[in-house]
């Protein structure tokens, strides 16, 4: 009886082990390639469109509403002690340090995450990742390079766009539905701010962006099984980057706000 | 020295052994036809010559080069000298027919697009698929994805080309065509060729030697006239096509005389 449960645990720490290497060496591999030849512009560009531009609806539609949201919270909470003027100063801090990121990365690990696992598990089941290979391509540098390099580029920037919607969606209750002045509200938003802020919001949208296109792709290259791998990969895509997406995300406030 | 040579190649998948102590060797400009039933480790012989997959023991040579102690770089540049046709042509699906034939083009050779333009048009020409650059994979039927393969698999003028299963799941009609474009390719690049294939017609066509693999084990390797007369009653089985006789480890379901009545 105890040995089996050793047996059992041994065996899926060792498991366990030997994903997290896999990981590793896939991502190193992925990383020493960014600079091999030859550069695939075209690729690169039809990424940039894949992963930001047919991103940006999704991202402005889920800020506007996480905004406007936070926004009722906020002003419902800080009515009950007569401090409606803080509201828009908490509302600002929320957005640019957390919601903008969080939701933006959440949303892309969904949306474009899940979407490279699928392509490339489909790929990996129908050897066409083999042919690559036997056209003397390496499919890292072929297909997780341009991926990784566009989703490091378009997180921050879809994040950025994340904040001006959450200013808006903000600006939407809070001067809209709540009565305070667009003047007030424009700097209050602002008040609690620093441009340290913004840059931390961009760090963590380049690392969410790392851990989606690394973790999509992965999973996408390690399909295995058929129909069944790869209707399995995008949602253990999801789930595992949106995951690290969470986690990342507590250890970078705690590193970046000291 | 061979072309190609596979020395004592095992391999194993867990429990299961593929390959047991396989011995070949290719001459340049030879064709060589791999037989063998299902699940005999044919397919798994032509991944490991590509590099695919890394042997047990024993090992591949491609003139002189053992490819398993290749590093990456190195086992790129023998690709470059190798075409390998899938069973089902594992075409690039986001790209048309075009783009999958150019893309080695596009990688390995500095081209201009108009030579791009004519090298793809010949290697389209050469296995009868002209006028079709701009139909996606999904808009072909197997036969034409297969020669769509064949062309992206000359395009960078190999001098080894490897199909596997080219005729697999085919009508008869196309397994000729398929025979016969393999034989032209032959004839025309004067490339040298492992077949693997299940079809004894186009087999006999296009093999300069037959090699039978069978429970792992290549079980014989002769031209093909003294293949037929080989009196292993494994060979002679899979010959005559019968179920009875010792190439299956289950034994077949008997035969109902009903049926023939």
């Amino acid at each position: 009886m105890v040995l089996t449960f050793f047996d059992k645990a041994g065996a899926g720490v060792l498991k366990g082990l030997d994903t997290a290497g896999d990981f590793a060496v896939l991502a190193g591999r992925t990383f020493a390639a960014i600079f091999k030849r030859p550069f695939d512009g075209k690729n690169l560009f039809r990424q940039f469109q894949a992963i930001g531009i047919n991103s940006l609806p999704v991202v402005i539609l889920t800020s506007l509403a996480v905004s406007m949201v936070f926004a009722v919270q906020l002003a419902f909470g800080f009515k009950q002690f007569q401090a409606e003027g803080l509201a828009s100063q908490v509302e600002g801090l929320a957005v640019m340090r957390e919601l903008a990121p969080v939701i933006t990365g959440l949303m892309l690990s969904g949306r474009v995450g899940s979407a490279m696992a699928a392509e490339l598990g489909t790929m990996q089941v129908t050897e066409q990742i083999d042919a690559l290979e036997c056209l003397a391509t390496d499919p890292i540098h072929y297909l997780f390079v341009p991926r990784l390099l566009a989703a490091m580029v378009m997180l921050p920037i879809l994040t950025a766009v994340s904040v001006y919607v959450g200013y808006w969606g903000g600006y939407l209750i809070l001067v809209g539905v709540e009565g305070q002045s667009a003047y007030v509200f424009g700097n209050e938003f602002y008040k609690l701010l620093a441009f340290r802020d913004l840059r931390i919001a961009l760090y963590k949208a380049f690392v969410f962006g790392m851990i989606i296109a690394l973790v999509g792709c992965w999973k996408g290259y390690r399909t295995q099984g058929g129909a069944e791998g790869v209707g399995n990969a995008p949602t253990s895509s999801v789930v595992t980057s949106s995951l690290w997406i969470l986690i990342a995300d507590f250890f970078l406030t705690k590193l970046l706000l000291v | 020295m061979a072309l190609i040579d596979v020395v004592n190649l095992s391999k194993a998948f867990g429990p299961k052994v593929v390959l047991s102590d396989v011995n070949l060797s290719v001459e340049e400009g030879e064709s060589l036809v791999v037989l063998g039933g299902s699940g005999t480790g044919k397919t798994v012989l032509l991944r490991n010559i590509m590099g695919l997959l890394t042997p047990d023991s024993g090992h591949v040579s491609i003139e002189g080069r053992i490819i398993s102690q290749l590093s990456r770089e190195e086992l790129f540049q023998v690709r470059q000298s190798i075409g390998m046709c899938f069973q089902m042509a594992a075409l690039f699906d986001s790209m048309t027919v075009f783009e999958n034939v150019a893309f080695g083009l596009r990688r390995h050779q500095k081209m201009t697009e108009g030579q791009i333009q004519a090298r793809v048009e010949e290697c389209l020409g050469l296995v009868g698929m002209r006028g079709t650059d701009a139909l996606k994979p999904a808009e072909l039927s197997g036969g034409m994805k297969r020669r769509v393969g064949f062309a992206r698999a000359i395009a960078l003028k190999p001098k080894i080309l490897l199909f596997d299963e080219p005729t697999t799941g085919l009508d008869p009609v196309m397994t000729d065509v398929i025979g016969r474009v393999i034989l032209d390719l032959k004839h025309e690049l004067g490339v040298t060729t492992i077949t693997i294939t299940h079809d004894l017609k186009s087999a006999f066509i296009i093999a300069d030697r037959i090699a039978l693999l069978f429970r792992g084990e290549c079980i014989a390797c002769q031209p093909p006239a003294e293949f037929r007369e080989n009196p292993h009653p494994v060979v002679q089985q899979f010959l005559r096509g019968d179920a009875d006789g010792p190439f299956l480890q289950d034994p077949p379901p008997p035969k109902r005389k009903e049926a023939h009545a």
